[in-house]
């Protein structure tokens, strides 16, 4: 039984458990992890005030960027201080997350905290979690339950509502959700499909992803399709709601990248948020697009498709100029 | 920088891996508290990854894995054994041999496998890392060692000498040897299956059992199964045995010789398998001592360290102590297999990489072998608010151990987790079910309505060490439980005559009788297995004690392992509540958090949970 990682928070639905050091078994040989004393997995404690002439990022995200599969200083977070002299981040990263629940974070967390620039590192994936209300995690002794998480709702006229907080405590099984399930991340399109051909293996469900053009995150498609306009409400509150420049980072999934799927209608809504909106964007897929087909292969591990120390290191440096760029503009030190 | 050294052992029984770094231990555990399977022979995955998590390192910055033994002497030996009784050892070569050609050989392959890195990978020799295991963390600079178990490799006993010089320069070297098939392990094993009990752990049981005994047999076992030689080692007569050639430990010849088929596991235990445990117990405890003397004469030593499955009898242990060649005495807690991890890395550290051997006064480098993972108040916090279970929270230490304390002394059977768990099969005061001995009924009570166990087995005291000499005929450290002595004359009750006594088999009417005045941690014979609690190892566990003691003027504790029969001890909050919730346990400790039982929500198990964990 692993340790648990994670408790409860009644707006977030969870966040790690303060002060944990833990190390989470992995196809890769294992990974550290380390949590601050305000739940979030960063080396350092989120102070309020920042140090002069330090450059401070403070960066949201889901498993991606908290660094799933590799150790915190792997990671692209920790890499940029690396990259960037004097520069600090502060991960507010949390696993399983919808852009909404990254968006309550910085409500909860962050919003009095001193920064540079705040980034949303938003995984393709989060436009369907954030219509989500329940999402799948396997409890201590490995079953399937349903979390209840929060969720807005976006009236006709594109006003946010948030519902389900305080998030009920107990998860609920499969057979207790009942007609709720429809209203659960089920991780991914086409659940049934998706376990039948993944018995096959990875090629197999790569070769059937080709074959029927399969497209992961459908909500892109159109520009006045719910999802993405749920997904545009909620970066533009958030944006509204910082007084620090709001850089939005859409990280792609591994099969953007490698072909799979198309990128063109994620990426082209991002790139209309960016014009319609004081939403600053920096795309990485250009980064990635530009590797070798064989190091393409190296961004995710074996079977688990959370980006490797190699995918970190290329995240970093798809992020590092657009950061360096801030820090130069003439908006730099925008603070709280 | 540290160099760290990862000890494993695996692919026999009880599996388990350690990490040593710069000879410093920083963890130890068993993969059977994590996988939750009793004596878990797999490849610990995951006490790897906890000792990992403890040192907060990456796989790469390792400097060895040191494997507990050499599995291509153990092909060896188990090769030549089939060899030596022809086609008779066919199937129990079938039945070894995947596992020796297979898994064993491929021990470095799967290693790396797992850390996903080419850290190197030594093997060290079975009884070598047991003597490493009983001599490196003890308190002695200089120390006669000796190993006994059922077999390693080749060896079954050996004797040994270790030494460190004024800069912590360490040297250790095995001096002689007793091969298979002669074992004192083998043998007490063997009588151990024909009573009825499990190999590899139902040793303890028969332990349990002898002091109900008359060693009746001792004489018909010293002239047919063992010869004692007179330089200390011993010849087991292998025509009585079945492990060479047989699946079973015994045969028809060895049934014979007492009167009879061997007892089924779980039917009434009878006068004989009491008087069979009470003469394999005397005769081990001669051998034991003959051992003792030969390593003193050939040593020199004043002091010897001990480790093998043997030193597990504490019986013998406190006789050695009492009657012994040796002033003093240290005994690796985790003994058995689980130990050979920790000698292997601490080997390794000392001898491949040099590193240099710190010696406090008085006291082990085992760190009263809290070795194992801690879950912070945090983690129990996060655990108890996910599953909304009433509990409250006492930060204070005092106020908590003074409402624990009286708990205890009302009666109530209290689950105790705290701090790091324990590295060894004994539990310490981390991961403890405790009780008041001053009452008659607890030790059946545990027994039965807690441990799920047979109710003759005795519990041990948890005693602090300042009153120890108070209570028993013993003024040293035992901080592993791993002595037994009597109770003072004048606490003994006289025996009164029970049905038991008067020729009845039924051993509740003897446990039931109070012996002393702390009748629930006095065996029958009045001896006890005891624990001294000083006031280093563990804090928490000492104040309660200490509390129970003002309240009660009593100084002792019942001390038993938090888990049920067959169940390997509790890990986590998770499986510490699990146990509470299916025993009859009043009051869970977690850390700083109390849970009674009265207020938590009903239980939606079945009785059907009694079958997931396999009787020992």
């Amino acid at each position: 039984m692993q340790r648990q990682l994670f408790e409860y928070h009644p707006v977030l639905g969870y966040r790690f458990i303060p002060g944990l050091k833990a190390r989470v078994p992995h196809e890769a040989g294992g990974y550290l992890v380390q949590v601050n004393n305000q739940g979030f997995r960063c080396q350092r404690d989120f102070a309020l005030k920042k140090s002069p002439g330090t450059f401070r990022v403070l960066l949201f995200g889901d498993s991606f960027s908290a660094g799933d599969g590799v150790s915190n200083r792997q990671r692209y977070g920790d890499l940029l201080e690396t990259l960037l002299p004097n520069t600090e981040v502060f991960n507010f990263a949390l696993p399983g997350t919808g852009t909404d629940q990254q968006y309550l974070a910085f409500k909860e967390f962050a919003q009095d905290v001193e920064c540079d620039v705040i980034v949303a590192a938003v995984l393709v994936e989060n436009i369907r979690r954030n219509t989500a209300r329940y999402r799948p995690f396997a409890d201590e002794n490995g079953k399937q339950v349903y979390f209840p998480k929060p969720f807005f709702v976006r009236s006709t006229s594109g006003e946010l509502e948030l519902e389900g907080v305080p998030v009920a405590k107990a998860p609920l099984t499969e057979a207790e959700l009942g007609q709720a399930l429809k209203s659960a991340d089920q991780g991914g399109r086409l659940p049934v499909l998706r376990k039948a051909i993944n018995r096959f293996g990875p090629r197999a469900k790569q070769l059937a992803q080709r074959l029927t053009g399969y497209q992961p995150v459908p909500g892109y498609n159109r520009a006045d399709d719910p999802d993405w306009l749920l997904m545009r409400s909620i970066l533009a509150l958030w944006s509204s709601a910082c007084h620090a420049p709001f850089l939005v980072f859409p990280i792609p999934l591994y099969q953007h990248v490698e072909g799979t799927a198309s990128a063109e209608p994620y990426r082209r809504r991002f790139r209309e948020l960016e014009r319609e909106t004081r939403i600053s964007l920096c795309d990485p897929f250009e980064h990635l697009d530009a590797l070798p087909a064989s190091d393409k292969r190296r961004l995710r591990f074996e079977s688990d498709v959370h980006p490797t120390p190699f995918a970190h290191e290329q995240l970093a440096r798809a992020l590092a100029p657009a950061l360096s760029q801030l820090r130069q503009s003439p908006s730099q030190g925008s603070t709280t | 920088m540290t160099r760290y050294v990862l000890g494993v052992s695996a692919l026999y029984h009880d599996s388990a891996a350690t990490l040593v770094g710069d000879g410093e231990i920083i963890a130890a555990a068993q993969e059977e508290r994590f996988s939750r399977k009793r004596h878990d022979p797999s490849l610990p995955r995951n006490a790897i990854n906890y000792c990992l998590e403890e040192a907060f390192i990456e796989n790469n910055e390792l400097g060895a894995v040191a494997f507990y033994d050499n599995p291509w002497l153990t092909f060896d030996r188990a090769l030549s054994s089939v060899l030596s009784v022809g086609s008779r050892g066919k199937e129990q070569w079938l039945a070894a041999a995947p596992s020796l050609l297979g898994a064993k050989l491929r021990v470095k392959q799967r290693l790396h496998a797992l850390l996903q890195c080419e850290v190197p990978v030594l093997f060290t020799q079975h009884h070598l890392a047991h003597a490493a295991s009983a001599y490196f963390p003890s308190p002695f600079a200089d120390a006669a060692v000796l190993t006994m178990d059922g077999v390693g490799e080749w060896a079954t006993t050996s004797l040994g000498m270790g030494t460190t010089d004024a800069e912590g320069r360490t040297r250790l070297e095995l001096l002689r040897e007793v091969r298979y098939p002669d074992s004192l392990g083998l043998l007490y094993s063997a009588m151990t299956q024909y009573c009825g009990f499990k190999v590899n752990s139902g040793e303890y049981k028969l332990m349990g059992l002898a002091p109900y005994g008359t060693p009746r047999y001792a004489t018909t076992i010293k002239q047919n199964l063992i010869e004692l030689l007179a330089d200390g080692s011993f010849r087991l007569n292998t025509e009585y045995f079945g492990f060479l050639d047989e699946h079973s430990m015994t045969n028809e010849r060895f049934a014979a010789l007492f009167g009879g088929p061997a007892r089924r596991a779980e039917s009434r235990i009878t006068r004989r398998e009491m008087d069979l445990a009470a003469s394999i117990q005397a005769v081990l405890e001669e051998a034991v001592l003959g051992l003792a003397r030969s390593a003193h004469a050939t040593t020199g030593a004043k002091r010897l360290c001990l480790a093998g499955g043997v030193a597990l009898n504490c019986v013998a242990n406190g006789r050695l102590l009492r009657e012994g060649p040796f002033a003093e005495i240290w005994i690796q807690p985790a003994a058995g297999d689980a130990g050979g991890a920790l000698g292997a890395a601490l080997l390794c550290s000392f001898e491949r990489f040099d590193a240099r051997r710190k010696l406090t006064p008085g006291r082990d480098a085992q760190k009263g072998s809290y070795l194992g993972p801690a879950y912070g108040s945090a983690q129990v916090k996060a655990f108890i608010e996910r599953h909304e279970l009433p509990s409250e929270r006492v930060e204070d230490l005092t106020e908590r151990s003074r409402r624990i304390a009286g708990a205890i002394a009302d009666g109530k059977i209290v689950g105790f987790f705290a701090g790091r768990m324990e590295f060894g099969p004994r539990a310490l005061g981390a991961r403890s079910i405790l009780g008041d001995p001053r009452s008659a009924a607890t030790q059946s009570q545990m027994n039965l309505k807690i441990k799920f166990r047979e109710s003759f087995r005795p519990f041990a005291p948890a005693v602090l060490r300042e009153h120890c000499a108070d209570l028993f005929e013993l003024d040293a450290d035992s901080p592993y439980m791993l002595l037994v002595a009597p109770v003072r004359a004048e606490l003994r009750l006289p025996k009164r005559d029970s049905a038991f006594e008067q020729g009845d088999d039924d051993l509740l009417s003897v446990v039931r009788e109070a012996r002393s005045t702390i009748p629930a941690v006095t065996h029958v014979d009045y001896s006890a297995r005891i624990q001294t609690v000083d006031s280093v190892g563990h804090p928490a566990f000492r104040a309660l004690i200490e509390a129970f003691f003002t309240q009660t003027g009593c100084p002792v504790l019942v001390n038993t392992s938090f888990n049920v029969r067959g169940e390997p001890i509790v890990c986590t909050p998770q499986d510490a509540y699990r146990c509470f919730m299916r025993t009859e346990i009043e009051l869970l400790v977690l850390e700083d958090y109390l849970l009674w039982k009265d207020q938590q929500p009903k239980q939606t198990d079945d009785e059907s949970w009694r079958d997931e964990f396999e009787l020992d």
